[in-house]
């Protein structure tokens, strides 16, 4: 009973907070510290925006129809992957920036907009925020009519992505740029994969793509969401049991596509000094 | 590439907020309060909702899950269409699904424990009608409350003015029952599409002795204005108006628990206007008192209680509607005015052709309007 619920807040949490700590020891890591107020500024919209219409949703009658929810998140997501997908890159010529050591020449190279990092934290946050509220406020109405099993362990899930994400951060501090920009890209490749896949599927929900019965596979015996090891991989990758074949082409192009980019080698290096070859570390490097 | 990815970032941000504050604004129909709502246990291998059946409408599921898997709530249309799903429902939690089904017909509930598969399904019936009328600002609601009211206190001088009617005629007093008859037939008739939605009382309250079916007596108002004014009073007018009297309290009695929708007001008052076109203006309603205009006066009078009970829901629909409702009331009743005599009116048959006419082509000019209201009400 407390398990399943902190599964649940694991894994609406986690994939929000890998993406903020990524952005955070991004900028943390290129001296762009006067950026991170525009990464607070925005996750802080995002909460309060969720909040609100949560608020609005649980306790009034207002509602949005299925489909209009659905085609918000669809939408949402797919603008996500579009801002991810550029961080993705901002990291990759950050990373030959370093590697070629030319640091005077790192602030022209990574330009962001502070109002880029304002919306990929609103985003990351926001693309599942409204329905995590609305979760929230179901458990605290269920903890006010007896039972508080759901809102605690909904509560101890969340800390435990905030954790998760606090120690790829300090990981991430702690590690080789050339490494960390590589290692961090390619998981954001998977993640921004997932919430294409994702976001694919909830336009399929509202009818507004067809192909919602046509599975590609169906793993739910196998590796079903509500065990831990499908909670995580959900969180982070969006991994479904149930995959439609358009969510799963979509997935396969965008990994195809961003992830060849992503390492292919930079001819533009003028220099010969060598960056040390990026080992593609896996994601075991990220704690688990 | 910096400038563009600046501006798109600032104009997706500011549509996001737009659209979700506009989202968040969308009010509903009926209040969804919670002892509305359909109790539904969901278990690892069962899925029981309270009621199978509902009317078409905002409906709130409660699902509460009792099993120990996470569980997911889906109602399905046709072809397995989603109508509406809450997911992550884990266990011990209650969550809360509402959704709007406008159209009739068999849905499905289905609970998925596990979150997989295609879940344990049930059938589950909608009916009424289609297009669940939306009350913002509850101007409909409110229409409804004041009409009532209006009828109420028609019915409240109904009933003595009848009795009085009644007396005069059981005491032999002709005169005073001549004065009193259309006096008493105007609470009536400024309630007629009420009045006639009890089927068995309307004949025998305001039958004509033409229109009357198989094996029906000649009661009621018309029975005593035709001893009245044409044969004098007969051996059984007394009998017959303590019978009036009693249906008309036995209208009384069942009025009051009436329930009205805006729809059957809007209704009402074309009805009202109708009855005068059909009935008043051609001078055959009131055929031996010839007393038809206070009929008619009294007619526009419910119809025009009813549009303005109405007004703030038309006005909200329809923003010139209203107006040309005004204007035509106002003509059709300074039309009227002319022919008032004292307390009364003038017996129809000292009309002339034309002044029939003009009050034929007014009624015919506010009849419009005042058809389009349903409609618009409705919307």
């Amino acid at each position: 009973m407390l398990f399943s619920s902190t599964l649940i807040g694991l894994r609406e949490g986690l994939e929000a907070a890998l993406v903020v700590s990524i952005l955070v020891a991004f900028l943390v890591r290129t001296d762009r510290r006067g950026a991170l107020r525009w990464v607070w500024l925005g996750v802080s919209i995002a909460v309060v925006l969720s909040i609100a219409v949560g608020a609005v949703l649980t306790y009034t009658t207002a509602q949005l129809s299925f489909e209009q929810q659905e085609l918000l998140g669809g939408a949402l997501s797919i603008v996500a992957v579009a801002f991810v997908t550029g961080m993705i890159f901002w990291m990759r010529r950050a990373s030959k920036s370093i590697a070629a050591e030319l640091r005077g020449k790192l602030d022209d190279a990574l330009k962001i907009g502070p109002a880029a990092v304002l919306v990929l934290s609103f985003l990351a946050v926001g693309r599942e925020g409204l329905e995590t509220a609305v979760f929230f406020y179901a458990a605290v109405q269920t903890a006010q009519g007896g039972t508080s099993q759901p809102l605690l362990g909904f509560a101890i899930g969340i800390a435990v992505a905030v954790a998760l994400a606090y120690l790829l951060y300090r990981g991430a501090v702690r590690f080789d740029l050339g490494r960390f920009f590589t290692v961090t890209g390619v998981l954001l490749v998977f993640v921004a994969a997932g919430v294409l896949g994702y976001g694919l599927h909830d336009l399929q929900e509202a009818r507004f793509l067809p192909g919602l019965d046509v599975l590609a596979f169906d793993a739910s015996g196998v590796l079903p969401e509500d065990s831990w090891y499908g909670a995580l991989l959900k969180g982070v990758f969006n991994y479904s049991q149930q995959t439609t074949v358009v969510q799963a082409l979509a997935w396969i192009g965008y990994v195809a596509i961003v992830l060849t980019l992503f390492l292919r080698p930079d001819r533009e290096t003028r220099r010969d000094t060598a960056p040390t070859a990026p080992a593609t570390g896996s994601a075991s490097t990220v704690k688990e | 590439m910096n400038v563009s990815h600046k501006s798109i970032a600032a104009a997706t941000a500011a549509a996001l907020l737009l659209l979700l504050a506009a989202c968040g604004e969308q009010e509903g129909a009926a209040d969804a309060d919670a002892s509305d709502a359909i109790a539904v246990k969901a278990g690892d291998s069962s899925c029981e909702v309270a009621t199978t059946t509902a009317k078409a409408g905002k409906l709130t599921f409660e699902v509460t899950n009792e099993g120990s898997k996470v569980t997911e709530f889906y109602l399905y249309g046709e072809g397995d269409r989603i109508m509406g799903e809450v997911e992550n429902i884990s266990p011990g939690l209650t969550r809360r699904l509402i959704v709007d089904v406008r159209r009739a017909g068999t849905y499905q509930t289905a609970c998925k424990p596990g979150m997989r598969g295609e879940g344990i399904r049930g059938d589950f019936e909608v009916t009424g009608q289609a297009g669940a009328q939306q009350d913002r600002g509850g101007h409909l609601a409110a229409a409804t409350r004041s009409y009532k009211a209006y009828v109420d206190a028609e019915v409240e001088k109904l009933v003595p003015r009848t009795k009085e009617f009644a007396e005069a005629v059981k005491a032999g007093d002709v005169e005073r029952a001549k004065s009193l008859f259309p006096v008493a037939r105007t609470h009536w008739e400024r309630i007629e599409p009420v009045a006639e939605s009890f089927a068995d009382l309307d004949p025998k309250i305001d039958g004509r002795e033409d229109v009357l079916g198989e094996g029906m007596a000649f009661t009621g108002f018309h029975r005593l204005e035709k001893d009245l004014w044409v044969s004098g009073p007969r051996p059984d007018s007394a009998r017959i108006a303590e019978q009036l009297v009693a249906d008309v309290e036995e209208l009384a009695s069942r009025t009051r628990g009436i329930e009205l929708t805006p729809v059957a007001l809007a209704n009402g008052a074309k009805e009202l206007l109708d009855e005068v076109a059909t009935g008043k203006i051609t001078g055959e309603e009131d055929r031996y008192s010839h007393t038809d205009l206070w009929d008619f006066q009294a007619n526009v009078d419910g119809s025009k209680a009813a549009i303005d009970a109405l007004r703030p829901a038309i006005l909200q629909r329809d923003a010139r509607l209203p107006a040309t409702l005004d204007t035509r009331f106002a003509e059709l009743n300074r039309l009227l005015d002319k022919h008032r005599d004292g307390d009364g009116f003038r017996r129809y048959t000292d009309l002339s052709r034309q002044e029939v006419r003009e009050l034929a082509s007014a009624v015919d000019a506010l009849g419009e309007p005042v058809s389009k209201v349903a409609e618009v009400v409705a919307s």
